[in-house]
């Protein structure tokens, strides 16, 4: 919101209040941001790595560019456009954007007939690739804080990626469970040293056993609920630690399992997702237990909402045929930039972009400073979702969005309005139902 | 531009139009009045023999928000199926937004409201409702299981305190109406309970449904909200709910409550299969008490899947699920959703009697300003089923040869065949129009008088109902046509319906209080800005009467 930018008092900082972090999906909405004219932010409310990082990266506004030169913002939209126009295999992915953004990206390669996909959805779709097979039990942030009184957290620390995960959502006391008290046990995977300084008023149980077997171990818990004293071990966890976390599960009030799908190692990680939430149901038949599959940077869970009530079907589609296609193996962007041949890549949130092979046409929307391997077609900078205009972006728990507001002004244009102009610049078709 | 609607047979039941011929003037998208000989419209279409309504409302329709993503991606089957069909999106349980707002325009449909709104979710629903294109929508706030609302009551606070809670929670949230489901037993699920009683005190907060219950539907009352309560009540689907539904009517003491899919409330536990109709039950309940409204929730036969807040409900019916695959969420501590796919079996007994139960509430409840055609889109079957549904209402002969395909014990347990009545045009016209709007306090929607928003559906006669209502001939909504002969001619943006009532904002710092300690979000964070819905452009307020209702 404009009317929300404070003006400059000269020679002293502006100081922003309950700033949205949109970065990581915890949807923190407390941060105080310290501006330094002309656009230059520093979070001073948190050691968050991410907002930190993300919010310090504010470079001013550059043209953008045609085949490497500078030129204006018109001109680039006109040549993405001739581009775009005699694409015969496109691909609109990375998508890292707000919902505004997302809506764009996924209006124009409709009318592409493109092939989408989230530069991170490889988590995702291992969450998502279990709820379609199986269903799931799942819970949300608030429940988790206000309700849980044992927290199992799964594989390698979220924090890794979700660091305010800990601070916010587990050390304070469940304030709907009597006695208010909560223990947390890590399973396949050691706290974080920032982890266990948050978690040093709580008990914490370590069960750290091989993370690339994190599904053996819940499925050894799975199976030891019904009984814990036929218990065996796995994942290098003995049988007696098994034994005592299933009595544990069973006696707990509202359990919760946690896992970020997105540090899960190997091939198959899906199937790990698959024994955590078999172990959730199982819990169930005993008890209150949920899960909480974490997946969330750059707005992932938004554009995979606005993808999914858009099309009827998740990211990972192409739209070449007329009627959406879902296909998570055939259409995982990093599959199909083999045979695309021109690629819009949109990382609003970051200002990265990954190499494509040599003969392939890019478009890329990202922030100014972005390094390339390759120079690309086009390259039109972009300001940040919820710094440098108002944001709709998505909570990793799918159920809370919320709206960053605009901090900063560069003069850079949003990820929606240049697609949009790039639509327009397509010769226009009549829209069918 | 004036427009002139000429000759066709007027069915408009707010303004006593029971056919009779007569001609509309569109104007500026409003109805106008006859601007006299002198006036020359700019366009004419002759309706000779035509039947003319205004625009049909949903009242409840699960059209957007977390839960219908979830649905969507646990449908992958059908969404998989449609592919394959060169227009893939017809009779879908879960369609996109796209094919929602074309297949209600196509369906002579001007406007359908998102039932379940859970507070936590509801800029989601309010992103997801804009992308519905042709048609208007709106929002009931699910209430009832919040645990801020069962702390409040739980502390002892008066009605004008429980009032300033849910006045603020419509206005921050952008909502139209209080939804309240199996109100205390989402909350209690929380805490592994699997069945609430109505007067049995819930875990925690140790407050009963009846408390609950009673609470909203005062709340209502003192805010002034056009809409009643609208409960989806205790004990979904099982066997012998009436008595929680009827103890629900008396509960409520003469206020105003809007009983939802009371078809899924409406059971017996009688007979040889203990499973029976309490149609006539709550019929004659509802017949007795002007305060009292109902939806039907009909099921049809066929693959949908059901979505629902009601997790202790969905949790104890997950055994049934087809596909056998469900997914339960426990919500942000307002509430939840269980979402479980299943097919409607004709041959099957207890699907079959759950059918001819919905018929008989439609044919047994005598006033058609209070029951409304649902279908509770997608639990008992795709809002796209409306068409056949309205033909088994007019088409007795219909009636009776679809139940002779069903489960040959039907019969003898189901008095269906032997209710003669058969809607009227104009029967259907209130149901699915003038009753609609009336009791969702839209006063320029659903009729046809001058004033009037112009969304109008023109339909030919036919006999076959069905045929009829499947293919208007023309749909105008705020006075541009949309839809030619089923076909969509013109996209555009629908409005999105609320109330705001007004409340003592001293109940907010209280409320920012509890954000900070337990939501971990700002309340100012919270609240819906108006920019948000729509861009800021199709806000629609209704008033609020305190005291009226």
């Amino acid at each position: 919101m404009a009317s929300d930018r404070p003006t400059h008092p000269i020679g002293r900082p502006v100081v922003h209040h309950d700033v949205v972090c949109p970065f990581c999906g915890l949807g923190c909405d407390d941060l105080t941001v310290e501006e330094e004219p002309p656009s230059t932010l520093a979070v001073r409310s948190t050691d968050c790595p991410v907002a930190r990082e993300r919010f310090s990266h504010t470079p001013v506004a550059e043209p953008p560019r045609v085949a490497g030169v500078p030129v204006p913002l018109a001109e680039a939209v006109e040549a993405a456009a001739a581009l775009l126009g005699a694409a015969q295999a496109p691909l609109v992915a990375g998508l890292g954007t707000d919902v505004d953004g997302a809506r764009a990206a996924l209006s124009l390669a409709e009318r592409l007939g493109a092939v989408v996909d989230h530069a991170l959805s490889d988590g995702l779709y291992r969450n998502l690739a279990v709820l379609q097979r199986t269903g799931w039990i799942a819970t949300t942030l608030a429940e988790l804080r206000n309700r849980c009184d044992l927290l199992l957290v799964a594989g390698p620390d979220p924090a890794a990626l979700h660091p305010r995960l800990f601070e916010r959502w587990v050390a304070p006391a469940p304030a709907f469970q009597t006695p208010p008290s909560r223990e947390v046990v890590f399973l396949c995977g050691e706290p974080l040293d920032t982890t266990r300084a948050v978690l040093s008023g709580l008990p914490v149980t370590v069960l750290p056993g091989d993370p690339a077997r994190t599904g053996d171990a819940a499925a050894a818990l799975a199976a030891a609920l019904a009984d814990p004293s036929r218990a065996a071990g796995a994942a290098g966890i003995g049988a007696g630690d098994i034994a005592a976390l299933a009595e544990r599960l069973r006696t707990a009030r509202y359990a919760v399992v946690a896992w970020g799908a997105a540090a899960f190692a190997g091939p198959h990680a899906d199937l790990t997702v698959e024994r955590l939430v078999g172990l959730v149901r199982d819990a169930n038949r005993h008890t209150r237990c949920a899960g909480l599959p974490l997946a969330g940077h750059d707005n992932i869970v938004g554009v995979n909402q606005v993808c999914t009530w858009r099309f009827g079907v998740p990211l990972r589609t192409s739209l070449a045929g007329g009627t959406p296609r879902h296909d998570p193996h055939r259409f995982d962007w990093a599959r199909y930039a083999a045979v695309a041949d021109v690629v819009v890549w949109v990382s609003s949130f970051r200002p990265e972009v990954p190499a494509f092979p040599a003969d392939t046409t890019v478009v890329a929307l990202a922030p100014p400073g972005t390094a390339f391997a390759d120079e690309p077609a086009v390259f039109i900078p972009v300001g940040t979702p919820g710094i440098d205009h108002p944001a709709h972006v998505f909570r990793s728990d799918t159920v809370v969005a919320l709206r960053g507001r605009g901090l900063i002004d560069r003069g850079l244009p949003g990820v929606a309005a240049v697609l949009k102009a790039i639509a327009a610049a397509l010769p226009q078709e009549a829209p069918a139902c | 531009m004036l427009t002139k609607l000429a000759g066709g047979r007027i069915y408009d039941p707010a303004n006593g139009h029971d056919g009779a011929v007569g001609d509309l003037f569109l104007q500026d998208g409003r109805i106008v009045a006859d601007p006299g000989p002198g006036a020359a419209p700019d366009e004419v279409h002759d309706l000779t023999g035509r039947v003319v309504m205004a625009g049909a409302i949903d009242i409840h329709s699960h059209i957007a928000g977390g839960k219908v993503n979830i649905a969507r991606l646990l449908m992958a089957e059908e969404h998989r199926m449609a592919a394959q069909e060169p227009c893939g999106c017809v009779g879908l349980a879960t369609p996109s937004t796209h094919a929602t707002g074309c297949r209600y325009a196509q369906m002579g449909y001007t406007a359908a409201f998102e039932p379940a709104m859970l507070p936590s979710n509801a800029r989601h629903a309010h992103l997801e409702m804009a992308d519905i294109p042709l048609i208007d929508t709106g929002g009931y706030l699910v209430l009832g299981n919040d645990d801020l609302l069962l702390e409040l009551l739980a502390s002892g606070a008066g009605e004008e305190a429980v009032a300033d809670y849910v006045g603020f929670m419509l206005n921050a949230t952008r909502s139209l109406a209080v939804k309240a489901v199996n109100p205390g037993g989402i909350n209690a699920f929380k805490y592994n309970q699997r069945r609430l009683d109505v007067d049995e005190n819930g875990p925690f907060h140790a407050i009963t449904p009846r408390r609950i219950l009673t609470a909203l539907a005062g709340a209502v009352q003192r805010l002034g909200i056009p809409h009643p309560l609208h409960l989806h009540g205790f004990n979904l689907g099982v066997p012998g709910n009436v008595e929680a539904t009827l103890d629900s009517i008396v509960a409520v003491d003469g206020l105003r409550l809007h009983l939802t899919h009371v078809q899924f409330h409406a059971y017996g536990a009688e007979g040889d299969r203990k499973f029976s109709s309490a149609a006539a039950r709550v019929a004659e309940a509802v017949n007795r008490r002007p305060n009292i409204s109902v939806d039907v929730g009909q099921i049809m036969f066929g693959q949908t899947v059901t979505a629902s807040a009601d997790t202790m409900a969905q949790m104890g019916n997950a055994g049934l699920a087809h596909p056998k695959k469900w997914v339960m969420m426990d919500i942000e501590c307002d509430a939840g959703c269980g979402v479980v796919p299943f097919r409607y079996r004709d041959k099957a007994f207890v699907n079959a009697l759950q059918w001819a139960i919905g018929l008989e509430l439609f044919l047994l409840i005598e006033d058609p300003w209070r029951i409304f055609l649902t279908t509770d889109h997608p639990n008992g079957a795709p809002f796209t089923s409306y068409p056949e549904l309205i033909r088994l209402l007019m088409d007795r002969d219909h009636r009776l040869a679809r139940m002779a395909e069903l489960h040959p014990a039907l019969p003898e347990h189901t008095i269906l065949g032997s209710l003669t009545r058969e809607y009227s045009l104009g029967e259907i016209a209130t149901m699915t129009r003038a009753a609609p709007a009336r009791i969702l306090g839209l006063t320029d929607r659903g009729h046809l008088g001058p004033g009037a928003v112009a969304d109008i559906t023109v339909y030919t006669d036919r006999p076959d109902r069905h045929a009829m209502f499947e293919t208007p001939d023309l749909v105008f909504k705020d006075g541009r046509l949309i839809v030619r002969d089923g076909v969509v001619v013109a996209f555009l943006q629908g409005r999105t319906h609320v109330v705001e009532p007004a409340y003592d904002p001293k109940i907010e710092s209280w409320m920012a209080r509890r954000f900070d300690e337990r939501m971990g979000q700002r309340l100012t964070h919270f609240r819906i800005a108006e920019e948000e819905i729509r861009g800021g452009n199709g806000l629609v307020r209704h008033a609020c009467q305190p005291g009226a209702f």
